[in-house]
């Protein structure tokens, strides 16, 4: 415990890393870009376009106000994916540094998250447009979105871990990632309803995190769900453990790592 | 004797090498279900190594390819954490293993200090106290704002040295960098490294370069297979080591 603790203090050490790590992050991807940073609202206004084109006329009678349930959606997924997806060569996609520079590994995976989340943050923009647009209006739970925020946060974090330390060792994990993450994609409502479940699969259901991420996340924008606290309590449970699993995992093989790239 | 910087006990450093690579998990599976056992060759890259350096030694490491030389600085860094023995190091590293391991291509010069410096842990504020002293003499001049992927090789690696020698620390490792650059800019960093003993730096140098031991080292350390062969006078052992040539 003594250990853990102490790598913490590292990384609040090297606070200025993780700082430039973020800003290099998001100014080297939308450097070369003409539109450049405007790409981060209107890649998901895009995708909301066509997927509300492709599916309201599926669920526009269970949905009501598909557009701002899909762009939420996406949004959402967006982060995730994203985030976890490039957080997976947190320590491999750094190899060159690692084993040159003691630097405190963690740094790496968590500022790919962190600049993740400012993306996410900024894409809440066009979202909250088309809620006040589309005249969905916005839920009086708005005031608990940074804990929902905060939480899906803690929980990517924890996935990350554990998906760039096993990285290291089984580069296969990249491709298996991409695959899992698709039929995770398809088992989150992130464009159906989740009444579209049948009623002897809701437990099994909602044993899936991000099914509570995402409703929380919807909750709190403008859905009206009797489940808020539910998801809410669910969302506490699975973002603790996932950090305390991934914390213990990689805490475990962290020396092995260098070794390994 | 005065005060150590770094200490070392009985270091040893174990790679472990898989005989056939296995590392994707199709293999392993295949290999687990058919029964084998993997097997792995031990390469020992340091072997029993004992050492103090006071503070304010300049230590010379030589060897051919391969001795360990790297792996003990990345003992020393932290960067790798031995299978036995224990490290001591009292006081901060600068690492100035191959200069610009951290640079980025597509951010301007003064982005790099900051992003590099801080990669040796340092903070905002020591960084922008630092911030003109390194681009001076780096004498970069105005490129300091013109991304690195434009920068010649010479100019990449003027700008590494002025940074980890510009931060100050109080144990700097250098591995082999001072062939980088004109003869000006060699003379600079001769200069550098002399003013950094006077100041009372620990330093661990690694060198192919004989003369430049001769010149700079209080003391030299001889690796030999992992294991340290003959460490004293520098004059005597790059001496030996030339004879077993």
């Amino acid at each position: 415990m003594g250990e853990a603790l102490r790598e913490v203090l590292e990384i609040v050490r090297y606070r200025e890393l993780l700082r430039n790590l973020v800003i290099r992050d998001i100014k080297v991807r939308y450097k070369r870009s003409v539109l450049g940073f405007a790409w981060v609202m209107l890649n998901p206004l895009f995708m909301m376009l066509i997927l509300s084109l492709v599916f309201s006329a599926l669920f526009k009678v269970t949905v009501e106000n598909y557009t701002a349930y899909v762009l939420s959606g996406i949004i959402f997924w967006h982060f995730f994916s994203q985030g976890t997806s490039l957080a997976l060569l947190g320590f491999t996609g750094n190899s060159d540094l690692l084993k040159k520079v003691y630097i405190p590994k963690v740094v790496f995976p968590l500022s790919v998250i962190i600049s993740a989340l400012i993306n996410f943050i900024l894409s809440l923009i066009p979202l909250f447009a088309i809620l006040l647009i589309t005249g969905t209006g916005i839920s009086y739970y708005i005031l608990l979105l940074p804990v929902g925020i905060m939480l899906l946060f803690i929980f990517s974090f924890g996935v990350s871990l554990i998906l760039s330390t096993i990285t290291v060792f089984f580069k296969d994990m990249i491709y298996i990632y991409g695959v899992l993450l698709m039929a995770w994609m398809y088992l989150t409502p992130v464009f159906y309803p989740p009444t579209i479940i049948p009623e002897q699969y809701r437990p099994l259901f909602s044993l899936n995190p991000l099914y509570h991420f995402i409703e929380l996340f919807r909750g709190c924008l403008y859905l009206d769900s009797p489940l808020m606290y539910e998801h809410l309590i669910y969302g506490l449970v699975f973002s603790a453990l996932a950090l305390l699993a991934g914390w213990a995992f990689y805490h475990r093989y962290k020396d092995r790592i260098v070794y390994y790239l | 004797m005065k005060e150590f910087s770094v200490k070392l006990t009985t270091v040893s450093v174990q790679y472990r090498i898989a005989r056939e690579k296995r590392r994707t998990v199709q293999e392993f599976m295949i290999h687990l279900a058919k029964g084998k056992k993997i097997e792995y060759e031990d390469f020992l890259a340091l072997r029993e190594i004992t050492l103090e350096v006071p503070a304010g030694e300049t230590l010379g490491i030589i060897g051919h390819n391969g001795a360990g030389k790297s792996t003990l600085l990345k003992v020393i860094a932290r960067v790798i954490k031995p299978r036995k023995g224990e490290v001591c190091v009292k006081g901060t590293i600068a690492p100035l293993i191959e200069l610009g391991a951290g640079f980025d291509p597509e951010l301007t010069g003064k982005e790099n200090i900051y992003l590099n410096a801080s990669i040796l842990g340092f903070s905002r504020k020591e960084i922008d106290k630092r911030f003109d002293k390194i681009v001076e003499f780096s004498e970069l001049g105005e490129f300091i704002h013109t991304p690195l992927k434009n920068y010649s090789s010479g100019m990449v690696s003027r700008l590494g040295f002025s940074i980890a020698t510009e931060v100050s620390t109080d144990i700097l490792i250098i591995d082999e960098i001072l062939a980088v650059g004109d003869e000006h800019f060699r003379k600079k960093c001769d200069e550098r490294i002399l003013s950094f003993k006077k100041r009372g730096t620990t330093m661990l140098l690694v060198s192919h370069d004989m003369a430049e031991i001769k010149r700079l080292c209080d003391r030299a350390l001889w690796l030999d297979h992992g294991a340290s062969r003959m460490c004293g006078d520098p004059f005597a052992v790059t001496d030996e080591y030339l004879k077993m040539q």
